[in-house]
């Protein structure tokens, strides 16, 4: 078996591998799989002040090699999160690592989920930050498309709590690295990408869109080449540890985010089709690297030859 | 997950086919109602698996699905050979309650409905009846099943060609007529806009109790990515929730049904 942590600045993990959120639920919901203590880290889905219904239906769509989805951030709120049977009581004894993702719909919303979380930051390793979300109050342009607003989130988040922060980058602008260079600047400590690519699909025979909320996310095999050059170009562009993801089925598309710069990946999509995906990642990444005669998994990060 | 292996699959009736898998650990715990999510082997390109209502299951560990041809993965499902191992998630999702020796259980069903309900009718205590809808003859399925089940069959099709002409909701009254003074169990599954019907019909009247199981495009099976909600009457501000069909259902009690549409 070769050595498998990996350190993430103050955040070290028994394994590079992780669970994307909104696709893993808060962990509770397999827990008849596996102990969820195998997992580098269980990073549940995105958590706000208030519960909140989400979107319409039909939410989800299968496309070829992936799915769209607008689920809307359907959630319990913070209070019930820490305190609810299914979440963080839970967590704590399942004895995970666990990572928070966070949304809000104004800044002061991130900071005051932040500030709650961490209240009780026992046993909470990190807070993920998803600015893909609609900012209400700037008449719905999404946090992460706007340089000046990914920045004030973080920033605002960062004044609150000492856990470790990764900002988690939408794939729907131009220029990412610039993204990244922004979040790295307001006190990130790491980031994560990609969210999910804007899509959409129409049933030709009844006309209408496959997705009540018109437009959603499309994730899976799909947007892999997308994730893994925007990887490699975050890679280039920060100095903090970058998580990647979008598409990884296997070991062998986890090595391919690793050798591009991600110092740990997260699978989502892939645990839809087989809930022990992630396990069969961390199984994968080290018969790569015995294949390879690595004796450290820290030796593929940035491996790309050229 | 566990793997099973497929023992046969064959057609039962047009665009209806039968497949029997082998997995004794699903069949040991399976409750009528509950489903399995089923990873279809060689469907190429489609990652997300596919839910289907456990039919049957027997003491040998064999699990029976009843399942209609209507796209691409069915349609997959549909040319695979015995002896084919695909991968299973189950038996998941809440069950049917079985009838009380009091009640008599009436199962209203359209479409794969009656393949769904299959398991609750042999289970019962007590011999109920089967209301039956469907477009044509085409769909029509298991009817033989249910007699045999000791369950009293009656039919409705859209083009009169077997039962009574119209919609099988339309048995109801005349039904209640017939049974005045028994205590009823309503089980519906099926379209939508006929549990919908089924609902508003029990909520209105009061005529017993009821259950229906809710379809709806599922990803993870478990709970954990809500996909596959439906709008639930719930005691809070807005008066309703979106409550997780696989996991906090597909069985839902027809008074809790949001009968406006979703
Ligand atoms: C709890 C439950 C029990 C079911 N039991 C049965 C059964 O016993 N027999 C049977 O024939 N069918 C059953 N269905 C419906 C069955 O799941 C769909 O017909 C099947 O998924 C269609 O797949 P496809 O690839 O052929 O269709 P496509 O249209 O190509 O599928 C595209 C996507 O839409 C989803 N989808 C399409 N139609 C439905 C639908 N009606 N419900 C849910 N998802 C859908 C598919 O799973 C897939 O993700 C059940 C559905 C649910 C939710
Ligand atoms: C159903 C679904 C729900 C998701 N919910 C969230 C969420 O709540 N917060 C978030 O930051 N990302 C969410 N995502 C995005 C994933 O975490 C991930 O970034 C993306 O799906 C790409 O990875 P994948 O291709 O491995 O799924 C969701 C994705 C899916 C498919
Ligand atoms: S299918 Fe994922 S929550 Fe029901």
């Amino acid at each position: 078996m070769a050595d498998l942590t990996v350190d993430l600045g103050k955040l070290t993990l028994k394994n590079p591998v992780m669970t994307a959120s909104g696709t893993f639920g808060y962990g509770f919901e397999y827990k008849d799989y596996f102990d969820l203590r195998r997992l580098g880290a269980v990073v549940v889905k995105g958590i706000a002040m208030k519960p909140s219904h989400g979107n319409p239906t039909p939410r989800v769509a299968e496309t070829h090699g992936g799915m769209l989805n607008a689920i809307g951030l359907q959630g319990p709120g913070v209070e019930k999160f820490l305190h609810g049977d299914e979440y963080m009581p839970f967590l704590r004894k399942s004895g995970a690592v666990v990572i928070v993702n966070i949304w809000g719909k104004s800044i002061e919303e991130y900071r005051d989920v932040a500030a709650r979380l961490e209240a009780e930051k026992e046993d909470i390793s990190a807070l993920e930050i998803n600015i893909s979300c609609p900012n209400i109050k700037e008449g719905g342009v999404a946090f992460g498309t706007d340089l000046n607003l990914a920045h004030q989130v973080v920033a605002k988040v960062r004044e609150v709590t000492s856990l470790p922060l990764i900002t988690k980058l939408s794939p729907n602008v131009t220029k990412i690295a610039d993204f990244a260079r922004a979040v790295a600047d307001a006190g990130s400590d790491m980031v994560s990408l990609i969210n999910t690519i804007t899509g959409m699909a129409i049933n030709i025979n009844t006309r209408r869109p496959k997705i009540a909320n018109l437009t959603g996310g499309l994730s899976g095999p799909a947007v892999k080449p997308v994730a893994v050059r925007m990887v490699y170009e975050v890679s280039k562009a920060v100095k903090i540890p970058v998580i990647g993801m979008g598409g990884i089925m296997d070991g062998d598309d986890a090595v391919e985010f690793m050798l591009a710069g991600a110092s740990a990946v997260a699978v989502g999509t892939a645990i839809f089709a087989d809930p022990y995906a992630p396990l069969k990642v961390i199984d994968g990444i080290n018969a790569y690297l015995e294949r390879q005669g690595c004796k450290s998994v820290k030796e593929i990060i940035g491996g790309m030859i050229r | 997950m566990i793997t099973g292996e497929i023992v046969s699959n064959t057609i039962l009736k047009d665009s209806y086919y039968k497949v029997e898998f082998f997995v004794p650990e699903i069949c040991a715990e399976t409750q009528p109602g509950q489903f399995v999510h089923v990873k279809i082997a060689n469907l190429r390109d489609r990652i997300l698996r596919r839910p289907f209502s456990i039919s049957d299951i027997n003491e040998n560990g064999i699990l029976t699905v009843i399942y209609k041809v209507v796209g691409e993965g069915t349609e997959v499902l549909a040319g695979l050979p015995a002896g084919t191992v695909c991968d299973l998630m189950g038996p998941l999702g809440k069950p049917f309650s079985l009838p009380r020796e009091n009640e008599l259980p009436v199962i209203v069903a359209g479409g794969y409905g009656s393949a769904a309900t299959y398991l609750l009718a042999k289970r019962s205590p007590v011999k109920g009846i089967l209301l039956l809808g469907a477009r044509s003859e085409a769909d029509l399925i298991l009817t033989d099943k249910f007699a045999a089940a000791g369950f009293d069959v009656r039919l409705a099709t859209q083009d009169g060609s077997h039962g009574h002409k119209g919609l099988v909701t339309e048995l109801i009254p005349p039904l209640l007529k017939e049974k005045s003074g028994q205590k009823i169990r309503f089980y519906g599954c099926g379209p939508t806009p006929m549990l919908m019907a089924l609902s508003k019909m029990l909520q209105k009247n009061g005529f017993g109790d009821g259950e229906v199981s809710l379809d709806h495009l599922m990803c993870c099976g478990v709970g954990a990515c809500f996909a596959c909600v439906v709008k639930i009457k719930t005691d809070n501000e807005d008066g309703w929730r979106y409550a997780r069909t696989c996991k906090e259902g597909p069985v839902f009690t027809a008074d809790e049904v949001y009968t406006d549409g979703e």
